[in-house]
């Protein structure tokens, strides 16, 4: 019975993660906390959705054990980079505007007023209803002694690991990722050493936005697709990205499995009614003990 | 002698309408080892800032090598061959020692940059014995050798050091003045800024005092080191 509440816990909790990253990497190198990052999750999901009835693909037979058909893999990437593109060309016309002028508060209201255009543009294109991409039946398969799972969220868990384990790998060994982390700890010094600001902060759009589009798509397979779906997420996302020290990628997604698993075990352990704050519960533990979070830097 | 940093009628500050530097020309030749030298608050750390484009130019002109930097960002200007280490927070301490060399040669292609940094280890002995370390643990004198051979990596034409002898130990200062001496024997311009007027002095060939944001000064080093009015220069009372 627990067990299954951790597993449960776990897939949503590796969702959470990988739209965390998106938070805590603008936190990082531009330096405020974006609001607009659970639409980045949304637009993804409506992406692949449009690429999918767009193309006419999005009636092909489901591929089993999954309950979603090969086209849904072909749109993932595109719909990711299409988000990233999302978060540059938003970063372009508003926050990069912003920037020389408002500081970190108006680039955080300015956030706010994006998340309500984004999500209300999803509406206008795509209404109100939930949506599916597929209405194939997912059936829960044995994994381990009172564990069930579908294929479909076993695959999430496989590729939210895949993810960030391929981030991880840009962060620590490539020369971008090196220029990331060093326009995160000092800007200016990064352009002294030769980084170019402005291609750093393109660059973190794009893995930011690429990574919830990720999430969004999954997300939207394992659930459902609506407009609120990224902003329902949005405080899940923040404990996630401060519970992980702020500005830490793998501090992030680990913040984000403790999310998940709070909330899926407060359901049990304390009833469902208190669900939605299991993971302040958690954030607020954690701080106490450790105010820079469970990977962040001590100043 | 040929001119590879020329400044000329440069006005600079941070905030629109409120110049720190009032008006600062200088050229620096080949080779040569400019000292800049004055009081606390003169604006020697802005003027290799606005040198640098970290600061505002109001006024005035920079050119390097010939070419105006007008509108050049900071971050082209070590491919153009001018290297800067900044007063303060000179290195990136959550970078390891390796880390802050490898970006700094990031521009280079794979053989060129491990070459080059090759050749700073083998130039900073202490640096390659600490190379997975981060850099906010070395020591000061450390962390000013990695500041020094991380801007060196690029191969400069001219060098902006602001106060590099800054919290070293007499011994450590010596020997960070060798290396820049050796550096300038190579034909590399350098212009130092420095607390220690009197080291400046016998290390550099000539010498400028700023106060209040203009130059109050210009000489030869050893004709300034021999000047009794150069502590009235610094109180700002007239030479
Ligand atoms: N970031 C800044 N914003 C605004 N004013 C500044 C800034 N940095 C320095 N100043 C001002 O500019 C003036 C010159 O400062 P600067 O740092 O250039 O002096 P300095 O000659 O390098 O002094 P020191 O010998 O103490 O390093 C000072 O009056 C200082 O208050
Ligand atoms: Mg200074």
């Amino acid at each position: 019975m627990i067990a299954q509440y951790v597993a449960d816990g776990v897939v949503s909790g590796a969702l959470v993660g990988l739209g965390a990253i998106g938070l805590t990497l603008t936190y990082a190198v531009l330096g405020f906390a974006n609001f607009a990052q659970g639409e980045f999750l949304t637009w993804g999901a409506y992406f692949a959705l449009a690429l999918l009835s767009g193309t006419g693909l999005g009636h092909a037979a489901a591929l089993p054990p999954f309950a979603f058909g090969w086209p849904l893999l072909l749109v993932l990437p595109a719909a990711v980079a299409l988000t990233g593109g999302l978060a540059v060309a938003l970063d372009h016309v508003l926050f990069r505007p912003l920037r020389r002028r408002a500081g970190p508060m108006g680039l955080v209201i300015a956030s706010f007023g994006a998340s309500l255009a984004l999500a209300n543009l999803v509406v206008l294109l795509f209404g109100p209803k939930p949506r599916y991409f597929s209405r194939a039946i997912a059936f829960a398969i044995p994994v381990a002694p009172g564990v069930r799972l579908t294929a479909d969220r076993m695959l999430v868990v496989a590729l939210a690991l895949l993810a960030m384990a391929a981030l991880h790998l840009l962060l620590t060994r490539s020369r971008l990722g090196l220029a990331m982390r060093a326009s995160a700890e000092n800007p200016a010094l990064a352009a002294v050493y030769g980084v170019d600001a402005e291609g750093v902060r393109r660059a973190s759009w794009w893995i930011g936005g690429g990574m919830s589009a990720l999430a969004g798509v999954l997300l939207g397979q394992t659930e459902q697709i609506q407009p609120l779906m990224g902003a329902d997420l949005l405080l899940s996302l923040f404990a996630a990205a401060i519970l992980g020290g702020i500005g830490s990628a793998g501090g992030a997604f680990v913040g984000g499995l403790v999310v998940g698993l709070a909330e899926a075990l407060s359901v049990p352990l304390l009833g469902a009614a208190y669900r939605p704050a299991a993971a302040f519960l958690v954030l607020f533990a954690v701080l106490m003990l450790r105010p820079t979070g469970l990977f962040g830097e001590r100043p | 002698m040929s001119v590879l940093l020329a400044v000329s009628g440069l006005v600079a500050g941070y905030e629109p309408g409120l110049p720190i530097l009032r008006g600062v020309s200088l050229t620096l030749g080949e080779g040569g080892i400019v000292a800049l030298i004055g009081p606390n608050g003169a604006g020697k750390s802005t003027l290799i800032k606005a040198i640098a484009g970290q600061v505002p130019r109001f006024a005035g002109a920079v050119s390097l090598a010939g070419r105006d930097l007008a509108g050049t960002p900071t971050h082209r200007l070590g491919a153009l061959g001018l290297g800067y280490v900044p007063q303060v927070a000179n290195v990136f301490a959550r970078l390891t020692v390796a880390e802050n060399l490898v970006l700094a040669a990031a521009a280079l292609p794979g053989p060129a940059r491990r070459a080059a940094v090759a050749a700073q280890y083998a130039a900073f002995p202490d640096l390659a014995s600490r190379a997975r370390l981060p850099a906010g643990r070395l020591s000061g004198g450390q962390r000013q050798m990695l500041a020094l051979a991380r801007a060196l990596l690029a191969s400069p034409r001219v060098l902006l050091l602001d106060e590099p002898s800054a919290g070293l130990a007499p011994a450590v200062v010596s020997t960070v003045f060798a290396r820049l001496r050796a550096i300038a024997a190579g034909g590399v311009a350098i212009l130092l800024v420095e607390q220690n007027v009197g080291a400046a002095l016998a290390l550099a060939t000539r010498a400028l005092v700023l106060v209040g944001g203009r130059i109050a000064r210009e000489d030869a080093a050893a004709a300034l080191a021999a000047d009794p009015g150069l502590a009235d220069l610094f109180l700002g009372r007239a030479a």
